[in-house]
């Protein structure tokens, strides 16, 4: 069965949708378990355009493509994932920060991470920090992502943390922060766990946290 | 419907108005038809004489109604090609069309190990041909250096020889004489399959040089004879210094060097009519304080532009200088001068710009240099090829559809444009600071060293037929045999 693992990885890569889902239908009814197709076919296949993407070797739209195919496939094993109980690899919470509506960077970090295999909740844009807490409280995710675009509203990050730490939400989450003006330095001051430099960055370092966790 | 709907496929660049192109074209008419240039070679002044030239001594004349005649034969419009048939080694000649490639005869180069001056040597020459066959900006090749290491009558073929099977791209040959014209013609035979396949189609050009002011030498003009005789596609290269060999204007320049050249083309036509013909060459200011010919100088660009729109005005293709550098070193001065002169080469279309890769004012070269500017003029590339206003370009139903805070990485639009309409740098780093640090805070000569040693080390030309091996060995062993006496 591993040729057909194979080929929907190759799907993956090739950003056909189409032929991702058919095959990972056609993996069902041949009985293969679904947490095995996901393993070995959809995410060795978006492992692979990672790399490809690092090295130069595919492009943004490309790898989005690819995240399509992906979600395609998962959209499939869903149902028998959650039947089975299995836990996608875990829930990001995701939102750009009160006073920005910059919405793109944000956007294309959550078609990443749910191409890796992330389940995610967007809040949206100009989020503030009680929006942030509520949703904490409903969602229950593994990390919670923020992005601001500019200077003038990355402060409003560590006003979120400051909100999600009076709530007494701190220790149940990893947060990471992204976004043009923001670096280490920056995330460390403001006391986040974790800064993502670009959307593949943000996709590895939400992997770190909940293989850490 | 769109009627009468006026297209700029490209970035439209003119230096020179219809009216001075007009009256440089007459200087150099005059020129050839009052003052003439000196000729030293019998047979060629025969020649010339039998199609109306007036000749009094070496000096010959030519009226403007012969040379206006020779400009009318040669064509505007052919194509070189690859020597394996690949098609994307073809290069085709014509209005708009820009190619480059090295330039012959360095006396030094920059070894490719130990990044250091040296002499050129024989081994250097496949090297040079690899590289060029693989950077996908160089569409010509040349060698960058005069080989010291063989005999010193035989540098050019062993060159040729050297060249021919590290690259399938047209190759421009440059020889001392005749000899060597006739070595390097039975190589590329050979490899065409016979004179008649060569003739449709060829695969090198021959390379000539006349001496400034107005004379043609002997042994450029023997070589344009064979090379006409044969059918072989031909440069004739003058390389006029403003303020020593030529007038210090560029105006006076461009006349004298265009006279020069077309002495060589109403001789070239006169033997085979229809012969392509590039005139050319290097037309540069001396350096006041150095006297050097100076590469970098901003009036070679500006003197070149001029020459191919003179030479566009007549009707011929021309032999274009780019992409050199005075510096001595890979540093910002060679790459400022080498960028913007292969930037200026390319908004000009200018047939073939060769010298990418000189530095040290031609007596270094440099793969380095050259695969810098493989660069430079990939970005050039991307300019001059403009912005196409279609409907399907407008993009309004696409804009329409993503509307406010929306975005376009996931539109079929940007997937179908975005390889085509972005140009990629190879070279120029635009990583964020933390993965350019991750990645060893690389320079861009970093860089450039290790894309010409990965294309060293990896880059597979396509072979030459087993009978070419064979006759290059002969040709190599007739050759040391003709020279041993002198040893």
């Amino acid at each position: 069965m591993s040729e057909l693992y194979e080929r929907i990885a190759t799907a993956v890569i090739e950003g056909d949708a189409e032929i991702a889902e058919k095959l990972v239908r056609r993996g069902l009814r041949k009985d293969l378990v679904a947490k095995d197709i996901l393993d070995n076919g959809l995410v060795v296949g978006m492992g692979e355009v990672g790399v490809r993407f690092k090295a130069g070797d595919m492009f943004v739209p490309e790898v989005l493509m690819s995240a399509d195919a992906m979600q395609a496939g998962l959209e499939v094993l869903r149902p028998e994932l959650v039947a089975s109980g299995i836990k996608l690899i875990g829930k990001i919470l995701m939102g750009t920060v009160k006073g920005d509506l910059h919405d793109i960077g944000k956007n294309l970090v959550n078609m990443m991470c749910e191409g890796a295999g992330f389940e995610m909740v967007d809040i949206g844009f100009n989020a503030d920090p009680e929006t942030f807490v509520e949703a904490i409280k409903e969602h229950q995710p593994d990390v919670v992502g923020m992005s601001a675009m500019l200077t003038t509203t990355m402060r409003a990050m560590a006003y979120t943390i400051r909100a999600i730490e009076e709530a007494g939400l701190r220790d149940r989450i990893k947060i990471m922060v992204g976004g043009a003006p923001v670096d280490a330095a920056f995330a460390e001051r403001i006391g986040a766990d974790g800064y993502g430099s670009n959307a593949p960055a943000g996709v590895d370092l939400a992997k770190r946290f909940v293989s850490a966790a | 419907m769109r009627t009468n709907y006026v297209v700029n496929s490209g970035v439209r660049f003119q230096l020179l108005s219809d009216d001075q192109l007009q009256e440089l074209f007459d200087g150099v008419l005059h020129l050839l038809e009052y003052t003439g240039l000196d000729v030293y070679h019998d047979e060629a002044r025969d020649i010339l004489e039998k199609a109306g030239a007036w000749v009094d001594g070496l000096r010959v004349r030519l009226p403007a109604y012969l040379v206006k005649d020779a400009l009318t034969k040669a064509p505007r419009s052919f194509t070189l090609f690859a020597r394996d048939g690949n098609p994307k080694h073809n290069i085709h000649i014509g209005p708009g069309r820009a190619h480059f490639g090295p330039g012959p005869t360095c006396p030094n180069f920059i070894d490719v190990e130990t990044l250091k001056r040296r002499p050129y040597v024989k081994s250097d020459v496949p090297l040079v041909a690899k590289v060029c066959d693989a950077l996908p900006n160089i569409d010509f090749v040349e060698s960058l250096g005069t080989v010291g290491d063989v005999d010193y009558e035989l540098g050019a073929l062993y060159e040729f020889a050297g060249m021919f099977p590290n690259t399938s791209k047209p190759i421009v040959a440059w020889s001392y004489d005749r000899f060597d014209s006739a070595g390097i013609h039975e190589i590329a035979v050979t490899e065409a399959g016979g004179q008649e396949a060569f003739e449709r189609r060829p695969n090198y050009v021959h390379y000539c040089e006349p001496l400034s002011p107005l004379v043609s030498t002997f042994e450029a003009v023997d070589k344009l004879i064979f090379a006409a005789r044969h059918r072989v596609p031909l440069i004739f290269t003058p390389c006029p210094i403003s303020g020593g060999t030529a007038p210090v204007t560029s105006a006076g320049i461009i006349i004298q060097g265009a006279a020069e050249s077309w002495l060589g083309l109403t001789l070239a036509q006169a033997i085979q009519p229809g012969l392509p013909y590039f005139m050319g060459g290097v037309f540069s200011v001396m350096d006041m304080s150095s006297m050097i010919l100076a590469y970098g100088a901003p009036e070679l660009p500006l003197n070149m532009a001029a020459l191919t729109e003179l030479a566009h005005f007549v009707g011929l293709p021309l032999w274009q200088t780019g992409g050199v550098t005075d510096s001595k070193t890979f540093d910002e001065q060679a790459i400022i001068e080498g960028s913007m002169s292969v930037f200026f080469s390319a908004l000009t279309g200018g047939d073939l710009c060769h010298d990418v890769g000189y530095t040290e004012s031609a007596m270094t070269g440099s793969v380095f240099q050259l695969a810098a500017m493989d660069e430079a003029i990939g970005y050039s590339r991307r300019i001059t090829r403009g912005i196409e206003v279609n409907e399907d370009t407008l993009a309004v139903p696409v804009i329409h559809n993503v509307g406010p805070n929306g975005h376009y990485l996931r539109e079929k639009h940007t997937r179908r444009y975005y390889k085509n309409e972005f140009w990629y740098p190879k070279l120029c780093d635009r990583r964020n600071y933390e993965e350019w640090e991750m990645m060893g805070k690389t320079s861009f000569k970093d860089r450039t060293v290790a894309r010409v040693q990965d294309i060293l080390a990896t880059h597979q030309p396509s072979a030459i037929k087993p009978e070419t091996e064979r006759v290059i060995e002969k040709v190599l062993a007739e050759a040391e045999e003709r020279v041993k006496d002198h040893k």
